[in-house]
């Protein structure tokens, strides 16, 4: 079955003072249709990134200079302007990380829901707010025939979250990408959250991308994972394989760093010492070797680029044998 | 259709949202007096006419530069006009100049801000530049150069004003656009497949004209002074049809037998400004209970 939607060796750069700063490189990630991806990784590893700039959303001076996105098939970035808006929305739907600023607050929520439809289907303004309701429905805000007149500060943050989902699967996407869409709300509304995204898709067949740095979150609601460290995926498997034996010293790090109850008391979490490089002063060799514990200059950590070697589940580390070892 | 208990409970929740609204309007002194002032104005000017007690325009030479009388409450000036009445009348001058100004710089300011803001590049560059080298030029200067072009009709001098004022509005507008474009709705809004003008007439100008409608009714006092100066320079619309300016121009020449000329219609202008102002803090202050801080601080 081919991907719902593929990156092949994605590059988004900046202009920077010593030439173009690259913040993703070379990304390569594939989800199907009815599969959830899952993409992890610290704040400014490039996940949100890579997504806008597939989208074409990836804020001024930011430009994708390689690589393809395709949507079933069809490469996004070679499409106009035009074409790619009319694509975004109906084809390809994102939900954001903040529900609380993500609606225009001087306008009635039904309106902006109704807005996407009228954006893309000749439809009328009376059969726009009946859809509109249909979809509050659909993401199960209670009462929707009286809330679609209500301002986006009469909802709650989760509420809120459901209304801009129901924007982006207004139009039966083949495609939703959600990034961080539940770091702004509380737990329990969390969970609520996560599992509608898990309904939805399964109702519509949609292939999801969840952009989240919860590995609870992973393990709970996606089918494969992807870790990125540095504008790169570093990691890429089914949820199984990654959380059963981690193969790139990255992610050893990351679940070693994980409170676990069960450990007995007295035990320390194992945080990553340092910080991830600056996109622009990036070492030559693995990005993550200055803060590995598996680095060896023998095996090239600190000279040659990994790349991501395995079948299915594949890790980009030049000691992945003896990473495995040193967990 | 059968109405539904939840229905009603819905009505009275945003008829008591609306009151609540008003409230916020009612409740703020300067907002009611400015409002009350303008009302006032308006009325006076649409009733003209009617509450003149003389012509404007007719002269009584027998009773030139009378002292204020029964007949003629503030006196005449030297032709034996009476002050009242063309103050009264002046007010039509004053208002349409204050009105149109606004609603000409409001429309265009609004529109070539919103695009230099949200546009970015090279648009902006290009609009920001027009902008300041508008911004730069004295605007008085400007209105009296295109009256002299273009004749002292009324529509000249609103012409001159508008084009004086736009600029201003403009920047306002897109700073206050820079402030929207990286909200997240406006992210999300591309996201859905929004067209950018669509972004723009629907998103992004809503959200921006709190403060640009305050800048508005501010300028609406300084258009008025502006045609009231132009006036008072001969510039302005053309004697016999009375205006402020021109009425304080013409008591000049007698401002020390009979100052209460040039002094009331002074006080007119005044007034007006005063009322407008306090009108636009009074929006300030009220149009968003979100905006209500930081508009005080970016005004």
């Amino acid at each position: 079955m081919t991907a719902a939607f593929e990156l092949r060796g994605l590059t988004a750069a900046v202009p920077g003072e010593k030439g173009a700063v690259r913040l993703v490189e070379e990304v390569s990630l594939h989800v199907r249709a009815g599969e959830t991806l899952a993409v992890v990784g610290e704040s400014g590893s490039g996940k949100t990134v890579t997504f806008t700039s597939a989208l074409g959303l990836l804020p001024k001076p930011g430009r994708v200079i390689a690589g393809e996105a395709l949507l079933e098939g069809e490469d996004l970035l070679k499409l106009s302007p035009e074409a790619l808006r009319r694509r975004r929305g109906a084809r390809i739907g994102m939900v954001f990380q903040d529900p609380l600023t993500g609606l225009n607050p001087v306008f009635r929520v039904g309106e902006q829901i109704a807005e996407v439809l009228r954006a893309h289907l000749p439809i009328s303004r009376r059969e726009a707010r009946e859809r509109a309701v249909a979809l509050l429905a659909r993401v199960q805000i209670p009462d929707p025939a009286r809330r679609v007149d209500d301002y986006p500060h009469q909802f709650s943050g989760g509420m809120r979250q459901r209304v801009l989902i129901a924007m982006a699967i207004a139009l039966g996407p083949r495609v939703l990408i959600a990034d961080e869409p539940t770091t702004a709300l509380d737990v329990t509304v969390q969970a609520q959250v996560l599992d509608l995204l898990g309904d939805l898709r399964d109702a519509e067949g949609m292939a999801m991308v969840l952009i989240t740095h919860d590995l609870g979150v992973v393990a709970r609601q996606a089918d494969r994972v992807a870790v990125m460290y540095a504008g790169r995926v570093v990691e890429t498997g089914t949820v199984a394989e990654v959380f059963a034996a981690p193969r790139h010293p990255y992610t050893i790090s990351l679940f070693r760093s994980i409170p676990d109850v069960e450990a007995p008391a007295g035990t320390t979490l194992a945080p990553i010492a340092g910080s991830p490089p600056d996109p622009a002063r990036r070492p030559v060799g693995c990005a993550f070797a200055p803060r590995c514990f598996a680095v060896s200059d023998a095996a090239g950590c600190r000279s040659a680029r990994p790349l991501l070697i395995g079948a299915g589940h594949e890790a980009a580390c030049h000691r992945q044998g003896a990473a495995e070892l040193a967990a | 259709m059968s109405v539904t208990v939840e229905q009603i409970d819905a009505a009275a929740e945003a008829a008591a949202r609306r009151r609540a609204a008003i409230r916020r309007y009612t409740r703020h002194p300067g907002f009611m007096i400015g409002a009350v002032g303008i009302v006032l104005l308006v009325l006076v000017a649409l009733f003209a006419p009617w509450l003149a007690p003389h012509s404007p325009t007719r002269t009584d030479l027998m009773n030139s530069l009378a002292q204020p009388s029964a007949t003629y409450p503030l006196g005449t000036d030297q032709f034996g006009r009476c002050v009242l009445s063309r103050l009264i009348h002046g007010a039509q001058v004053s208002l349409q100049v204050g009105f149109f100004v606004v609603l000409i710089s409001l429309s265009a300011g609004t529109i070539i801000g919103a695009v230099a803001g949200y546009a970015g590049g090279w648009i902006e560059r290009a609009l920001v530049a027009v902008i300041d080298i508008l911004l730069a030029f004295p605007s008085f200067l400007l209105a009296l150069a295109l009256v002299a072009a273009r004749g002292n009709t009324l529509d000249s001098i609103i012409l001159a004003v508008a084009i004086a004022y736009t600029p201003r509005v403009a920047a306002v507008m897109r700073s206050v656009v820079l402030t929207i474009r990286p909200r997240p709705f406006i992210e999300a809004s591309r996201a859905i497949g929004l067209t950018p003008w669509k972004i723009v007439l629907r998103h992004v100008i809503p959200n921006a004209l709190p403060p640009v409608i305050v800048v508005a009714t501010v300028s609406a006092a300084t258009a008025i002074l502006a045609e009231a100066g132009l006036s008072f320079l001969g510039l302005g619309v053309q004697p016999p049809t009375p205006t402020w300016g021109n009425v304080i121009s013409e008591g000049q020449t007698a401002i020390t037998t009979n100052p209460l000329i040039s002094l009331s219609a002074g006080l007119c202008i005044a007034f007006t400004v005063v009322v407008l102002n306090l009108l636009g803090d009074g929006l300030r202050d009220t149009l968003d209970p979100q905006m209500r801080r930081s508009t005080g601080k970016l005004l």
